[in-house]
């Protein structure tokens, strides 16, 4: 029975934790310029999250490595640096934007200006990864965030005509709106929201943090592979209902109170109110994981002493670090740049460096130095090429795309 | 010395000829038993005629998965070789000179 | 023109473990006695031989001296050479264990490694309240 429950924590978890504000914004944007003719590029990020994931946790819980140290040990010094600077880079954005979501859902919630929720969400932030438990802060977060299956429920209140949704899901086509270049465009926004590469690092970190042994292994599968599909069903959920209200009526996402009309409308105050807890536990949880995964990249790629295990005390460069990075988003968002706008670049520049990430592991993944009778399958390798084609194509193709299109403009 | 003024330094034989770059320094644990593992014994160098990069080992390793990642690095290696401290003559600051009739054997670590 | 070496014989046999450097050594994570991480290895020192000296025949082979860490790591991304006084050694012989991790067989708290660690525990985030506590 106690095990059963740790299955069904870990699952809701992985499910509360999958949406972030990249997955938010950019669902709701793609949702109310192209309807769901996209939704099957959720699809494919969810596969590729899964299979991503499922390695680093299976690399992380065989050799007890995490994924930078791996990155830093295969491409060595120089290729590791620039990889760090990228994925560093990447990730301090994305901490920006998600502290911006918290600070927006709480001006959504009060009517006070999120400019003055932003040091409280730092703060807020800080102290939980100062002294909060790793497994306490995992759960909490993520069983707050299943409140966004309001979307769903909104989806169901607003009566949409579901023949035509499907038609327009599963024989896609580019919107007369619209044209070519954008749709791939938000197409690499979609599968970079959906295969943020700070999911890889803070999820085989994790797994070292919580100390997972071989026998886990079967757990952790159970998690990605339920957990995570289930999370891009409430990312179409999010799409789906942009779609519906916000496509008609020619309004084109850029603030957050829009991604929450559909669901206020659907749904009234309640809903509303449902709608704000999610997104608050959504954007802190990946608050954290995010400031987290940053100082786990420079603790990996350094050698220094890190873990939430650790008393700070016994890991000071780690948490120096992370406090660093908060202090750097919350500068970034005193200038006043739009945290929306951060979040619209931030999914683009994580499917670019995705290939950065995803090299490394699936080679190590298959090297029975680390991994003994645990390497790759016939079949995860097979799937592990088809997603590094995948990876390359939509990473090359990010910046000719974000340059025709006026970054999707 | 240190390791990485000898890595990416020319390879040339006794007549000033090119032969590579050294690419790995690879070392035995068969010196004095310390107090906790042997000393380690530098037993030569590997030269790839082409990249000072040892890009993850694939030419000295069998490993073959995931194809044709595997495949593809491993061709790049392709052609490099092992010569032992016995033959080396010189260790400059930018070339390593081999002594004449120096032998070169074959890279691979698995027996 | 690049000249081909003589064909390729086998290797001689070698009583000990083989470790390439760059294979087995360089970029890997040092732990200590404890477990606790302690740096990543940067480089490495050898005993031997003198730049611009003709090795004579029959040279005793090199040792590994000491890893290798600090300020060296800036040199082998961007090249140039550090002033020997500001590397940062940890002797082979602390060494125990070579694996995917190499493990040291003394505790990291005396090793000059790490002082920028201790400076920021005892300057900040020591002193910052429950920064010594265990997270609850």
């Amino acid at each position: 029975m106690k095990r059963l429950l740790g299955v069904a924590l870990g699952i809701l978890t992985a499910i509360g934790g999958f949406v972030d504000i990249g997955d938010l914004v950019t669902n709701a944007v793609v949702g109310s310029r192209f309807g769901v003719s996209l939704v099957w590029v959720v699809a494919v990020g969810v596969v590729g999250i899964c299979l991503f994931a499922n390695m680093s946790g299976r690399v992380a819980a065989v050799s007890g490595r995490a994924t930078f140290e791996v990155i830093r040990e295969r491409l060595g010094p120089r290729a590791g640096l620039a990889n760090l600077a990228a994925s560093f880079l990447i990730n301090l954005m994305t901490v920006t934007a998600e502290i911006g979501g918290i600070a927006l859902a709480l001006q959504l919630a009060s009517g006070v200006s999120y400019m003055l929720w932003i040091p409280m969400a730092m703060l807020a932030v800080w102290l939980v990864i100062w002294r909060v438990k790793f497994s306490i802060m995992e759960n909490v977060t993520g069983l707050l965030g299943l409140s966004l299956v309001v979307f769903a429920v909104a989806l169901f209140l607003l009566k949409p005509d579901w023949g035509a949704l499907a038609g327009q899901a599963f024989a896609p086509s580019v919107p007369g709106s619209e044209g070519p270049a954008v749709y791939w465009y938000y197409a690499i926004a979609l599968f970079g929201a959906a295969m943020t590469p700070y999911e890889v690092f803070f999820f085989s970190s994790g797994a070292v943090e919580e100390g997972w042994r071989v026998k886990d292994l079967i757990q952790s599968r159970l998690n990605v592979l339920l957990g995570f599909p289930l999370g891009g069903f409430l990312s179409v959920a999010i799409a789906a209902c942009s779609a519906v209200v916000l496509l008609p009526a020619g309004i084109s996402v850029t603030t957050l109170s829009q991604v929450a009309l559909p669901v206020a409308q659907a749904g009234g105050q309640l809903a509303l109110a449902v709608l704000i807890l999610g997104v608050v536990a959504a954007t802190f949880g990946a608050a954290l994981e995010t400031t987290l995964s940053s100082g786990y990249t420079l603790a990996q790629f350094f050698g220094w002493s890190w873990g939430k295990f650790r008393r700070p005390a016994r890991a000071a460069r780690f948490h120096m670090a992370m406090i660093v990075c908060l202090l750097a988003g919350v500068t970034v968002l005193s200038t006043g740049v739009d945290p929306i706008l951060v979040t619209e670049y931030s999914v683009v520049f994580s499917a670019i460096a995705l290939p950065l990430t995803y090299l490394p592991i699936l080679i190590v993944a298959n090297d029975p130095q680390y991994m003994g009778e645990h390497v790759n399958g016939r079949v995860v390798n097979i799937l592990g090429l088809l997603y590094l084609v995948i990876i390359l194509t939509a990473s090359l193709a990010a910046i000719p795309l974000m340059v025709v299109t006026g970054a999707g403009a | 010395m240190i390791l990485n003024d000898l890595l990416g330094s020319d390879v040339r034989d006794s007549d000033g000829g090119r032969l590579g770059e050294v690419s790995d320094a690879r070392f035995a644990l068969d010196g004095t038993p310390g107090q906790l593992l042997s000393d380690a014994r530098l037993v030569g160098i590997v030269v790839s005629p082409r990249t000072a990069a040892s890009f993850l080992g694939y030419e000295r390793l069998g490993i073959t998965q995931p194809w044709p990642v595997a495949q593809l690095l491993r061709w790049w290696h392709r052609g490099s070789f092992l010569v032992l401290w016995e033959d080396i003559a010189r260790m400059d600051p930018d070339a390593v000179y081999l002594r004449p009739g120096y032998a070169a054997y074959e890279v691979g670590l698995q027996r | 023109m690049r000249k081909q070496p003589p064909p390729l014989r086998k290797p001689p046999e070698v009583a000990g473990r083989l470790l390439d450097a760059q294979l087995h050594l360089l970029d890997r994570q040092l732990l200590d006695v404890d477990g606790v991480p302690v740096t990543t290895i940067d480089d490495l020192e050898l005993s031997g031989p003198e730049h611009d000296e003709p090795i004579p025949e029959g040279a005793e082979a090199p040792r590994i001296t000491a890893l290798l860490t600090g300020p060296v790591l800036g040199t082998r991304i961007f090249g140039g050479r550090p002033p020997s006084n500001r590397l940062i050694r940890i002797p082979w012989s602390d060494v125990a264990e070579v694996g995917t991790v190499l493990r040291l067989g003394v505790k990291g708290e005396s090793l000059d490694a790490l002082w920028v660690e201790r400076w920021l525990r005892d300057r900040v985030i020591g002193r910052i309240p429950g920064g010594s506590h265990d997270p609850e």
